[in-house]
């Protein structure tokens, strides 16, 4: 049974990697089995972590649940096109307390904290004295500062970008596509990761030539 | 000969390699390893192939984009075969979170999310066993989760992993006791608020099925103030930005985050700001770990295929902008 | 934490007077300045070699602004808790739950004068006290009264974050309202916009179809929203040039949302009869399974224009890579950083981050999504202003000690502290 699951693994993985030499049956048979797979593997999850684990295994305790049963419910209206409208109403649900959860959230986390972040004094250490602060730490604060702040004007749609908002404006998308480099490489990172994986799962576990 | 031949050689080929090296396995050929010089000769190689490649492309001559898939496939295969090992400089964010761990004192509670599945293991399971060691070395007692369906399962991987290390089994770990896995819980990000209140609400009963009550690592364990430190492995959505928004800025949990490559640099701004308590960034934030925790796993032994792997990427990179530049870009819009 | 509890109870006899003597030896000693080696001589239990006088003013208060989660100690350390040669090698809490036996519930180091109990519940009475351990035993304090935890309703620390909530919100209500009465409100020019018809065109010129994918998250994400906004103006471009759609997605409310968008749109177009349900299909909802039907759907039925609009994860660049091997035209727009990169490397027109939400609102035209994204503005020009004026006040303040701008930094400390 192991050498079968092997086996199978490694032709599944083959039959992806297969696609980067052009679209061929083997790739489309291993796509067609993940697809499936993973419907079905959805389908089950949710129906035993959901249904069953969370709501018939829960309800004695928490009757509460009856309300998001009656909601999820409601969502399959949606099969019955006479009345189909009414599953708009758990969509509402859903789309309200998200945004009631997210908009603190957000604000907090990712507006006054990062403001916060944001200033800091331009000449570091030594401040009595003025100027005698290390370059390095000067060079980072500026680049924070005027990268949040010029960032900000690129994404303020209500003024044109013209004269010198404008200029702040190019600054900004300067720093933007920086970020998008780095961002960028870290990317590249951890696809190589994911390929060494696979190899190492192919000459590894697979055929053993690799410790 | 028609292409349709040369495919069906090709596929023979790699079966007849395949089933060679398997039976090999099987007859305890054992594993392989470049002596140096052969490392040195095939970095050579490689080297002087990928100068070709670019006096070609200044030439006019472009190659397909299948020989950058043949060249990055040996960048990461050939490496694993190489005896060599890479210096691993450890950045400031890997060391806060080592002290971070390192310094709680012996019995505190350590919480740890794994919030991603097995397409994302490679950068991630490394981190999750080193640590998980490191919590077991330090005598931490240790909470799992997952708020993704398979991240649960990744833990009990990275357990069984690190309890192959004698000096662990020796430690005689129970589980309940000195460790737990919560399991898995739909709702996403809710099921991280609703932690903030009440634990038990969204895990009534742990991976095995015990209820919540019954396991005496977490009898006590009401919401996050009872928790001493948390770590979150994430991939993606619901992951380390819905636990720092909720989890670290509404209910002051302390986290340190370890995360794909892909994700590392957004999560830089939570770190400048305080919001972490140190980050992981990818498989070289699994490898700068592992330098710090002073022991040598898969995460550094696969840097020396992501380096090798980064270097030809870069070459391709100049490459590639080479073509560029002598062709100029034209828009598919104006070009119709 | 491991002693025994028997071992306390030999010395809670001394809890009677012990406290006593030590309030009055303390108020002494700071009153005529003694030191505290003559307090060694007083201690009571004359078999104890090291003794050492409990801690005092030991006060309890309930966690303040929490759920009823936690109570609160304070307490002055023994004054035999010293940097050199203190005789203190730390303290022990204890705890009486619902009058019950007293617990030790943690130890702490030399020094420490605080601690918070999180371990409490909202219907149960706590007693405390706070024993000075030594090498040869504890020295246990006075009992706190008996206090249970009470749960707010409200938290007053995050009022600073309410105000600027409520100044952003009622912005955002200013410009709706103005919007709706028919106020027409600037917008800056978005690049790519103008491209979508053009791409659209082409689609029909070459007689392939239009891939549109709204990124792989559900409904709860506002970039799918957005991305299904932008998808009703597509839909209603391709109504009308009688070009062909097809959008794969990976969550089946987005499916259903989806279609009715594009019915709207062949409606409004007059062509009903165009559309069938077909157009949107339900894949999975597995990332890289709904990634590999996408590539090979888009190899084999080869779309001129792909639009790749919405929340996306890692398969960004594989969809954007596939896409433009193809030779597809490719607009792009999405609101994760870290997916731009990608778009921007392989895609033709890319919406980046927030552009993806000014695009739907310009091209909807709805006074409610207008009216936000102009309020919206309100809350950049709030976080622009603060950082010019934060950075001014803090770089003056530590640079040249100018204390008015001490003052104004200390503020939006303050202020922005209060998430």
């Amino acid at each position: 049974m192991e050498h079968f699951a092997l086996w199978l693994s490694a032709f599944l993985t083959l039959g992806i990697l297969s696609f980067l030499y052009k679209d061929n049956p083997w790739y489309k048979l291993s796509e067609a089995i993940f697809v499936g797979i993973s419907a079905g593997f959805w389908v089950v999850t949710l129906f035993w972590d959901n249904l069953v684990g969370k709501f018939w295994d829960g309800w004695q305790d928490e009757p509460m649940l009856f309300v998001g049963a009656a909601l999820g419910f409601l969502m399959l209206l949606r099969l019955v096109p006479k009345i189909g409208w009414i599953s708009r109403w758990p969509l509402a649900f859903i789309v309200g307390a998200t945004s009631g959860l997210w908009l603190m959230n957000y604000l907090a986390s990712n507006i006054m904290v990062q403001v916060m972040a944001t200033i800091q004094p331009l000449f570091s250490t030594g401040y009595a004295s003025g100027f005698d602060a290390g370059w390095g730490a000067i060079i980072s604060s500026l680049v924070i500062v005027v990268g949040t702040f010029t960032g900000l004007v690129y994404f303020f749609f209500s003024k044109e970008h013209k004269g010198a908002f404008g200029g702040a404006a190019r600054v900004g998308i300067f720093f933007i596509m920086i970020t998008f480099g780095a961002s960028f490489g870290y990317t590249v990172m951890s696809r190589m990761s994911l390929l060494i994986g696979r190899m190492d799962f192919l000459l590894g576990d697979w055929l053993g030539m690799i410790g | 000969m028609s292409t349709r031949a040369k495919e069906l050689i090709a596929l023979g080929a790699i079966t007849l390699f395949a089933l060679v090296f398997y039976f090999g396995k099987i007859w305890g050929w054992g594993t392989f390893e470049f002596p140096t010089w052969l490392s040195m000769v095939v970095i050579v190689l490689i080297g002087l192939s990928l100068l070709w490649v670019l006096i070609l492309t200044l030439k006019g001559q472009l190659i397909e984009r299948r020989v950058v898939f043949i060249y990055v496939a040996f960048a990461v295969a050939l490496p694993l075969f190489m005896s060599f090992s890479q210096k691993i400089t450890i950045s400031p964010e890997v060391y806060q979170l080592h002290n971070a761990l390192t310094e709680l004192p012996a019995g505190s509670k350590v919480l740890i999310s794994f919030d991603y599945d097995p397409p994302s293991a490679p950068e991630l399971q490394p981190m999750a066993e080193s640590i998980i060691r490191v919590c077991f070395e330090k005598d931490l007692k240790v909470i799992v989760m997952g708020l993704w369906p398979q991240g649960p399962q990744q833990a009990n991987l990275a357990l069984e992993k690190v309890f192959e290390d004698s000096a662990i089994l020796a430690k005689n770990l129970q589980y309940g006791r000195d460790y737990v896995n919560l399991g898995f819980q739909t709702g996403n990000e809710f099921v991280i608020q609703r932690m903030g209140s009440s634990f038990e609400s969204m895990f009534p009963s742990d991976y095995e099925g015990t209820p919540y009550r019954e396991i005496p690592l977490v009898r006590n364990v009401r919401n996050f103030s009872n928790v001493d430190f948390s770590v979150n492995l994430s991939a993606g959505f619901p992951g380390t930005v819905e636990w720092v928004q909720i989890a670290v800025d509404r209910y002051g949990l302390l986290m340190g985050a370890g995360n794909t490559a892909v994700q590392a640099p957004v999560m830089y701004a939570y770190l400048n700001a305080g919001q972490l308590e140190g980050l992981l960034g990818g498989m070289s934030g699994a490898a700068e770990f592992e330098a710090v925790a002073g022991y040598r796993a898969k995460g550094t032994k696969f840097m020396l295929s992501q380096s090798f792997a980064h270097v030809v990427v870069i070459a391709f990179i100049i490459i590639g902008n080479v073509a560029f530049f002598r062709s100029g870009r034209k828009s598919k819009l104006k070009g119709k | 934490m491991s002693l025994p509890l028997a071992a306390t109870h030999p010395r809670l006899s001394v809890h009677l007077f012990f406290p006593i003597i030590v309030i009055v030896l303390t108020t002494c000693s700071s009153a005529f300045g003694q030191s505290d080696t003559q307090l060694d001589t007083t201690v009571v239990d004359d078999t104890v070699s090291i003794a050492a006088a409990p801690v005092t003013t030991l006060l309890v208060e309930d966690g303040k602004y929490d759920d009823g989660d936690s109570l609160r100690l304070f307490w002055v350390p023994s004054i035999d808790d010293q940097l050199i040669d203190s005789k203190v090698t730390g303290y022990r809490v204890y705890r009486l739950v619902n009058d019950g036996a007293a617990e030790p519930i943690v130890d702490l180091l030399p020094g420490v004068g605080n601690y918070t109990d999180k371990n409490v519940e909202l219907d149960s009475s706590y007693v405390y006290y706070v024993a000075t351990l030594t090498e040869s035993g504890e020295y246990p304090s006075i009992h706190t009264e008996s206090i249970s935890p009470q749960r707010e309703w409200i938290n007053f620390r995050r009022g600073y974050l309410f105000i600027i909530m409520m100044i952003i919100s009622a912005a955002i209500i200013f410009y709706v309202e103005t919007a709706k009465r028919g106020k027409k409100l600037f917008v800056r020019k978005i690049a790519g916009l103008e491209a979508i018809d053009e791409a659209v065109g082409r689609a029909t010129e070459m007689g392939r179809p239009v891939l549109f994918i709204p990124g792989i998250s559900d409904m709860d994400d506002v970039q799918t929203l957005a991305a299904l906004t932008i998808l009703g103006r597509v839909s209603r471009t391709i109504a009308d040039y009688d070009s062909k759609i097809f959008m794969p997605v990976s969550r089946s409310l987005v499916m259903t949302a989806a279609r009715e968008t594009i019915k709207t749109s062949y409606q409004a177009a007059g062509r009903p009869d165009a559309y069938n349900d077909d157009m949107v299909n339900y894949v999975t909802d597995e990332q890289f399974g709904y990634v590999a039907a996408v590539d090979g759907l888009m190899v084999r039925e080869k779309p001129a224009t792909v639009f790749l609009l919405g929340a996306f994860f890692a398969e960004s660049l594989i969809l954007a890579e596939t896409g433009n091997s193809i030779g597809a035209i490719q607009i792009a727009g999405t609101a994760r950083p870290a997916q731009l990169p990608f778009f921007i490397a392989a895609c033709d027109f890319t919406l980046i981050g927030e552009e993806l939400f000014a695009a739907s609102a310009y091209l909807s035209g709805e006074p409610r999504m207008l009216g936000s994204l102009k309020g919206q503005d309100v809350g950049k020009a709030i976080a622009m202003i603060t950082i010019l004026l934060g950075v001014v006040a803090v770089t003056l303040s530590e640079a040249w000690g100018v204390g008015i701008m001490t003052d104004l930094h200390a503020w939006l400390v303050k202020v922005f502290s209060s998430s």
